[in-house]
């Protein structure tokens, strides 16, 4: 074995949390090697030319979720990231209604009092609930899940972390985290709003990324997931990164590369290589190998273990879980090239919100119904998405006075049901059209002009966000945000601390604790954990207060 | 405080199986107990009548699955009571239909399940995590107000206990139970089963009586709270108010007395505690306490909601109660004849819910108030153990939703008896012909009679968000209901609906305990 081809440590992918996992482990000293399929680095945040002169981001297309101790261990700044933050949202109905959300708080209250009095104090108390729920939450990001069979110190030590916090937040409190950590956010909306596009306009967190409709138990934990970010510490903001999404990414590669790592791409992985029951390295598509006894796997947790290693090398039980783990594409994405701004009839011009995000739906039911169709295999006959422009604060995205318009749009199975099969092969062109088609014609309700600004349009289905970036199913989150799959649970109940049972190997992304976003949480609480096991604990920067 | 000359400690409204728990409850203790039932008849939810001259039929609950041990013993319910196991037929399109009888899971024809042994571990494993759960079934749910006092720490000892005893199972089984007690139904089953009747099976007894379809999250733990006392489906000799009437029993034989036809017009309360009660008669009646066993929001309005924190109003008016459970009676013309059932296999409890995702498909309608292409059902025919050769189905029919959409008419009841009659002779032609008369009751008209909000057999949603310390409501799960003497006892409050017996029971000892009668 050629000595070159030796490192302290491989990670396998170049997504956020790959390049954040890798940053860390060589700050920490340790020679450090990312491997990436893709031509270019950053998984499923990327810019990249979409059309002449149109740049967009791949899939991940905001970011707010990024945790700010990352941001700044690691300088991210300094090699070129610039969270730039966006305002306002507008939700539409089918009745030639709209709904705005701006940041200041007075306008907020006169624009919901505009379509429903009643609804304006009750919009006080859902935020202050929900607001709560998020400062709770925000602490545990940065830390490990404890293992609640485990009487090991460090692991009683975070539980007893846990049941503090929980007893700090008073008796009355108790009770409403119960609650709105198991309800669903129809039901939680429902408690407190009358008007069905105020609650229409909110609901919509609940559900992206994930397999279940808006009355199913848990999706207001999932609402959470979308709030608990902040732009530079103004929790809840969301930003556009300058110069979409793969700006976070480059900053990481740039960060990583200055501490000394290397980066090869243009070749996936072939298999872990494994040798009694340890990692030894990987082995490349191209017949590369590259040696390491500390292996990091950014792919989700099914395709590092189902995909790349032989079964017979893992435990039953072990492989079982993972088959088990359920990571479901739910949602797809529509970029387009627009030659001008398209025009919002139903809006006041030049409102704040043209920087923000747009959605259209009109009820709770709508959105629900939109989840039935996706149950049978179909898209949803009305779709719910969340529409930007992010040319309209970064003008690098587009040429002057043309647009980027970027579409999040749910649901859209993996496996698609054409005549009462479901594969995922059913995407084709064609249906990859009719789909377009739907969506257009829901986008329709806002522009109507949409279709006569569009220069060139991208559709892509969860098979081909899967085919494309290696998320399985093309889910967004690298698995389901239920509370089966939380915690100590996620991604398998006794592997929530990033390891496997084979030695030396980690998984990294976002299948592990706290989940998926642009968030890199996991790539860094993961970082922690190889160092500590590999006796360098004390070469990572403290995220959060370690000290119980 | 009981006034001077007061003639009754406690008074009861609503003559339920659980307000009569309660009654007895209180009577063994030594007080003096009225109880009140608006209708003409004991039981609530749990009543006969007679469909034809001699035949009693369960009006609407028809089986006991989860009635407590506990309360049976300390009631002395099991010398009034005379009830059957029954084993459990999956029906079939294709006539295979498919057995359940305790550990023996096989083709009706006998011929063995592949899949049995599969479902067996699965069921197994819940009812075990179900065992685990019962006892906090038999306490007031802990206050998280208790804090690091003495008293407080004595309220946490029922989850310590459970903490530990999870502990105790092993690593794995800890483990499983973290990871499925929030889960739903539907992947839990079609992870180890194809699906097909057993599948069926599971995602049907999760579901009835719910708001949540197999997909729902939360199913996997009304599952485990069905399987609380074991889970075994027992049929009532004389029907459930044959239940009833042993709790009536129970209470009178403690001293309590019980008056039907009349009904509670309001709370009287003076000084913030409770006085005693006015009935729809203007007659007032003085007490110590009053327990109600009517819903949350029907009891908080007997009391009036000026005595009610304005938080406390606007959670009691979110409890989600929306019935999706109707109840059809049909009598039948000559003895049943189902093909591939044997007369003892049709005498068990028959359940249309083929697969797990036809249960998924009828939530699907039934959420939005429409009334469901192909309902779940639940069907028993009693008079078939007896020998008689008058026969009836009492059927169970879920996802009928209590807020139709067009509202519940004489019409949509006969749409109501078509779709029951309809689903069933999938797997029964010969009934088309055989129906001699039928009792179609929908949510509505169960509501109606028996005053259950939303018509739903647990009162208040049993999801994991209206459960344990925040059932009915946060800061309100103790059954002292925020005006001094005042309390729940019925199923909206913990732990929750089925012929069960616990609210009553655990609201009476509750009430004892807080010395508000001294």
């Amino acid at each position: 074995m050629d000595k070159q081809d030796s490192y302290d440590a491989i990670v396998v992918g170049a997504g956020h949390n790959g390049l954040t996992a890798a940053c860390y482990l060589a700050k920490a000293g340790l020679k450090t090697l990312i491997v990436e399929k893709n031509e270019q680095i950053g998984g499923a945040a990327v810019s990249t030319e979409m059309y002449k002169g149109w740049i967009y981001s791949n899939c991940s297309y905001v970011c707010s979720l990024l945790r700010q101790e990352i941001i700044r261990d690691l300088e991210l700044p300094k090699f070129g990231l610039q969270v730039v933050p966006y305002r306002g949202r507008v939700t539409f109905s089918d009745k030639g209604e709209y709904l705005a959300s701006y940041d200041d708080a007075h306008v907020k209250r006169r624009e919901v009092g505009r379509i429903s009095p009643i609804d304006v104090d009750a919009y006080d108390r859902y935020y202050q609930l929900v607001m709560r729920q998020c400062r709770f939450i925000r602490p545990f990001l940065l830390r490990r899940a404890p293992d609640p069979t485990s009487m090991k110190p460090r692991d009683v030590g975070e539980l007893m972390f846990l049941i503090k916090r929980i007893y700090d937040i008073g008796p009355r409190d108790v009770g409403e985290m119960i609650r709105f950590w198991t309800m669903s956010i129809g039901d939680f909306l429902d408690e407190h709003f009358e008007h069905e596009l105020v609650k229409a306009s909110m609901a919509g967190s609940g559900i992206i990324g994930t397999g279940l409709g808006v009355y199913s138990p848990g999706t207001a934990y999932v609402l959470l997931h979308h709030y608990m970010g902040d732009v530079d510490g103004s929790m809840g903001a969301w930003g556009f990164a300058r110069g979409a999404m793969g700006a976070v990414t480059k900053a990481l590669g740039a960060a990583f590369e200055s501490a000394g790592g290397v980066i090869k791409t243009g070749s996936g992985l072939s298999e872990f290589i494994i040798e009694n029951e340890k990692v030894r390295g990987v082995a490349l598509e191209n017949g590369d190998e590259y040696r390491a006894p500390i292996v990091a796997s950014n792919l989700d947790v099914k395709r590092t273990i189902l995909k790349h290693i032989g079964r017979e090398k893992l435990p039953p039980e072990y492989v079982r879980a993972v088959e088990r783990f359920k990571i479901r594409g739910s949602s797809g994405k529509l970029n387009l090239a627009l030659d001008k701004m398209p025009s919002f009839p139903l809006l006041p011009e030049n409102g704040d919100y043209f920087t923000g995000d747009f959605s259209c739906n009109t009820s709770l039911e709508t959105l629900e119904r939109a989840y039935d169709d996706w149950k049978e295999g179909r898209w949803s006959a009305k779709p719910y998405f969340d529409m930007l422009i992010p040319s309209k604060i970064d003008p690098t995205l587009a040429p002057p006075g043309s647009h980027m318009m970027s579409l999040f749009i749910q649901y859209a199975p993996y496996d698609l049901n054409v005549n009462g099969v479901r594969s995922a092969d059913n995407w084709n062109d064609e249906t990859r059209k009719a789909f377009a088609d739907a969506v257009f014609d829901r986008i329709e309700v806002c522009c109507p002009d949409i279709r006569q600004r569009v220069l060139h349009a991208e559709v892509r289905s969860p098979a081909d966000i899967e085919r494309e970036v290696g998320l399985t199913e093309g889910n967004i989150f690298q698995g389901e945000l239920t509370f089966d799959q939380l915690l100590f649970n996620r991604p398998i109940p006794g592997y929530a601390q990033y390891s496997t049972p084979i030695d030396g190997l980690y998984i990294v992304g976002s299948s592990t604790h706290p989940g998926g976003g642009v968030m890199a949480a996991p790539g860094a609480n993961a970082a922690r954990e190889i160092l500590r096991r590999n006796g360098k604990g004390d070469l990572m920067p403290a995220l959060a207060e370690e000290e119980i | 405080m009981a006034g001077e000359g007061s003639k009754f400690d406690v008074v009861i409204i609503g003559a339920g199986h659980n307000g009569l728990a309660a009654a007895a409850t209180l009577g063994k203790k030594g007080k003096r107990v009225l109880v009140l039932e608006r209708s003409g008849a004991i039981g609530g939810l749990a009543t006969s009548y007679e469909i034809s001259d001699g035949l009693p039929i369960s009006r609407h609950a028809h089986l006991a699955y989860n009635l407590n041990p506990t309360v049976i013993a300390e009631l002395g319910l099991s010398g009034k009571l005379s009830m059957r196991p029954l084993a459990t037929i999956m029906l079939s399109d294709d006539a295979r239909h498919v057995e359940i009888d305790g550990e023996t899971i096989r083709f009706a024809d006998g011929s063995a399940h592949p899949d049995g042994e599969a479902y067996k571990e699965i069921r197994n494993r819940i009812k075990k995590f179900a065992g685990l759960l019962a006892p906090l079934a038999l306490r007031s749910p802990p206050d998280p107000g208790g804090g690091l006092s003495l008293a407080g720490a004595g309220e946490a000892m029922p989850l310590a206990a459970l903490a530990l005893k999870l502990r105790l199972m092993g690593k794995k089984d800890m483990r499983d139970f973290l990871r499925i007690v929030l889960s739903n139904i539907y992947d839990l089953a079609l992870d180890d089963l194809p699906d097909g009747p057993l599948a069926g099976n599971l995602a049907a007894d999760a579901v009835w009586g719910a708001w949540a379809g197999p997909r729902s999250p939360g199913t996997v733990f009304s599952l485990m709270y069905r399987y609380g006392c074991g889970g075994a489906p027992l049929l009532p000799q004389g029907g459930m108010g044959a239940v009833a009437g042993a709790f009536a029993a129970a209470a009178r034989q403690a001293g309590a007395e019980i008056r039907t036809g009349v009904s509670a017009r309001r709370v009287l309360i003076a000084n913030d505690a409770v006085t005693g009660i006015e009935t729809d008669k203007g007659e007032k009646i003085s007490a110590g306490a009053v327990m109600s066993s009517a819903g949350a929001v029907q009891s908080m309005m007997l009391a009036g909601a000026e005595h009610f924190d304005v938080e406390a109003v606007r959670r009691i008016r979110n409890v989600r109660s929306k019935g999706m459970t109707a109840k059809v009676n049909i009598l039948l013309k000559r003895a049943p004849d189902i093909p591939g059932l044997s007369k003892e296999q049709m005498a068990g409890r028959l359940i249309a819910a083929p697969t797990a995702i036809y249960v998924e498909r009828a939530f699907t309608q039934a959420k939005y108030g429409e009334m469901p292409a192909a309902p779940i059902i639940e069907a028993v025919i009693p008079t078939l153990a007896d020998g008689g050769d008058r026969h009836a189905v009492s059927a169970i029919v879920h996802y009928i939703p209590r807020n139709l959409k067009g509202g519940w008419d004489d019409a949509a009841r006969a749409r109501l008896t078509g779709l029951t009659i309809d689903t069933l002779a999938r797997y029964w032609p010969d009934l088309r012909d055989n129906v001699e008369r039928v009792d179609a009751f929908s949510p509505a008209d169960i509501e109606n009679e028996t005053a259950a909000p939303g018509g739903h057999w647990h009162h208040a949603e049993l999801s994991i968000d209206q459960l344990l310390t925040v059932r009915p409501v946060n800061q309100l799960s103790r059954y002292a209901f925020a005006v001094r003497g005042f309390y729940l006892c019925g199923a909206s409050a913990h732990p929750g609906g089925d012929v069960s017996g616990a609210a009553g029971r655990n609201s009476a000892l509750q009430l004892l305990n807080d010395g508000v009668l001294a």
